[in-house]
């Protein structure tokens, strides 16, 4: 369990406040989206929760211990972290040795090293570019092979910021399978996003940010059904949309749900 | 008022600072204009505001000297050497701080009759500082979130910035191309140029030329005759 106690946040000596008390937990295996406007703080509470920036005020605990104090460094045995530039966290000459990074940092080396950076290769499906150059890569690609270099980790989080947005629907698709699979793996994901269709459709939780606070923090299907998102200027899933225009408007997670309510009220199959 | 000066005016006591560094040789002298560099830096806000690029500027001249005496120079010229090394940079940093680019083109341009494309180059060429800090905070941060402890250690920062000589070149080139079309579309290169704001010199900035001159000749006065 990953926890902030009453965080506060603001950058710089006396910049504007960020983040007021923010209180969340992360349990394991879960799959939480964080949403909110631009510029609401979603990005910092990842920071926070990977020591790349200290509150201001409050606490950061892992597993009931205090791990406010330390530093990213420390705190990458248990959370990985893929950034919204991927292309900025790439420094390594080949995909092998960038995902070799952090395991080496780890203490693995020969027969070890080689097994785990493989397998985490294949797992994201970047084992083809092993032997290029990360930065000339193209974005899905290189937001895979990040995804890659924690999995080799073996962390038990995993962030990912803004993974989609200006993805095309092919390289979403398998963005949103690898998601599933570590999840199913047991990994905790932490999905900072602005798309609605992979919060309602996949995700077990969604945490809201806004006006420096948790406006928000349930499950997809009360936030779309009973909340009121376009006041966080979130909008419908197309599935939950059209869900509604049928007969008792049922909730509709997915276009896969939808398609299925729609035979239903239509009487086909 | 130090930083309501003129870009040129601005250029030239830079440049007057690292003449009488040059001249005088005597660590005393080049202490009192290493003192007199830190006020004004005080004085413009800039002091606190780049005290880290202050501190590097003093570690690198204090590795100068120490090259120099390992080098097998004397006890004072090697002191001298690493202040004069920090009494011609210092004032850089007030230079870079508190005048913008664009100021500093028109100025060259203007007053000291640079040609354009040369003094834009120049400014261009500046642009590159921003970039690597950038690129340089991006990868640390990546490398900590990899398990990488980096505090203090200075091999492992060597290593940082070799990494990111790549990525940097990388990115230069594609944004040196997005420059160079971009000012194809904004009649870069016509004959009649304007520029936003005047970089005239003022009242305030004819006294400093007049300080400037007179330092100048006391500090050359005091080196020959005085032996400062
Ligand atoms: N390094 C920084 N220094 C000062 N202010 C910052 C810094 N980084 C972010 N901010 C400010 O903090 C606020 C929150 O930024 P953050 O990046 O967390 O938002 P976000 O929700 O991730 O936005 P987006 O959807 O655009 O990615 C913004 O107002 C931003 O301007
Ligand atoms: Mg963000």
């Amino acid at each position: 369990m990953l926890t902030l106690q009453n965080v506060s946040f603001h950058y710089g000596e006396n910049g504007p406040e960020i983040l007021q008390n923010i209180q969340l937990n992360f349990g394991r295996g879960e799959f939480v989206a964080v949403t909110g406007r631009n510029g609401s703080g979603k990005t910092t509470i990842t920071r926070l929760l990977t020591g790349l920036e200290k509150p201001t005020s409050g606490r950061v605990c892992y597993n009931g211990q205090d791990v406010t104090r330390e530093d990213a460094a420390a705190r990458s045995r248990f959370i990985g972290y893929v950034f919204q530039q991927p292309d900025r966290q790439m420094f390594m000459s080949t995909v092998r040795e960038e995902v070799g990074f952090g395991p080496y940092q780890q203490g693995k080396r020969g027969a070890e090293l080689d097994a785990v950076v493989d397998e985490a290769m294949h797992k994201a499906d970047v084992f083809r570019f092993a032997d290029e150059y990360p930065r000339t890569l193209s974005r899905g690609d290189q937001q895979r092979i990040a995804i890659a270099s924690a999995l080799a980790m073996h962390t038990e989080y995993i962030v990912l910021d803004e993974p989609t947005s200006g993805q095309d629907g092919r390289e979403k698709k398998r963005l949103s399978a690898l998601m599933s699979q570590m999840r199913e793996a047991g990994i905790t994901v932490i999905l900072v996003t602005h798309d609605m269709d992979i919060v309602a459709g996949q995700c077990t939780r969604v945490i809201v940010i806004a006006d420096h606070h948790v406006a928000f923090d349930g499950t997809p299907d009360v936030l779309f059904s009973e909340g009121r998102p376009e006041e966080w200027g979130l909008a419908y899933p197309a599935s939950v949309r059209m869900g509604r225009s049928l007969p008792g408007a049922p909730y509709c997670k997915d276009m896969a749900t939808f398609c299925e309510m729609y035979r239903k009220a239509r009487g086909i199959g | 008022m130090m930083k309501q000066l003129v870009p040129i005016t601005k250029i030239l006591l830079t440049g007057g600072t690292a003449v009488w560094a040059l001249v005088l040789h005597r660590p005393l002298s080049l202490v009192i204009l290493m003192a007199a560099e830190l006020l004004i830096l005080l004085v413009s806000g800039q002091l606190l505001k780049n005290i880290k690029a202050v501190l590097m500027l003093g570690i690198f001249a204090f590795f100068l000297g120490l090259i120099e005496y390992i080098g097998g120079g004397e006890k004072e010229e090697c002191v001298a050497a690493a202040l004069r090394m920090m009494d011609m940079t210092l004032l850089f940093i007030y230079l870079l701080g508190t005048t913008r680019l664009q100021d500093l083109t028109a100025s060259m341009v203007q007053q000291m009759k640079i040609p354009y494309e040369y003094a834009f180059m120049f400014t261009a060429g500046l642009r590159f500082i921003p970039d690597f800090i950038e690129e340089n905070k991006a990868v640390a941060e990546a490398q900590a979130c990899r398990g990488l402890a980096m505090e203090g250690n200075f091999f492992k920062k060597v290593h940082r910035y070799m990494s990111i000589v790549r990525p940097l070149m990388l990115r230069s080139l594609s944004r040196s191309e997005t420059m160079a079309l971009s000012l194809e579309l904004r009649g870069f290169g016509g004959a009649h140029r304007t520029f936003m704001d005047s970089v005239s010199p003022k009242g305030a900035d004819y006294i400093c030329f007049l300080l400037l001159a007179l330092i100048t000749a006391g500090v050359i006065y005091g080196r020959v005759i005085l032996n400062f």
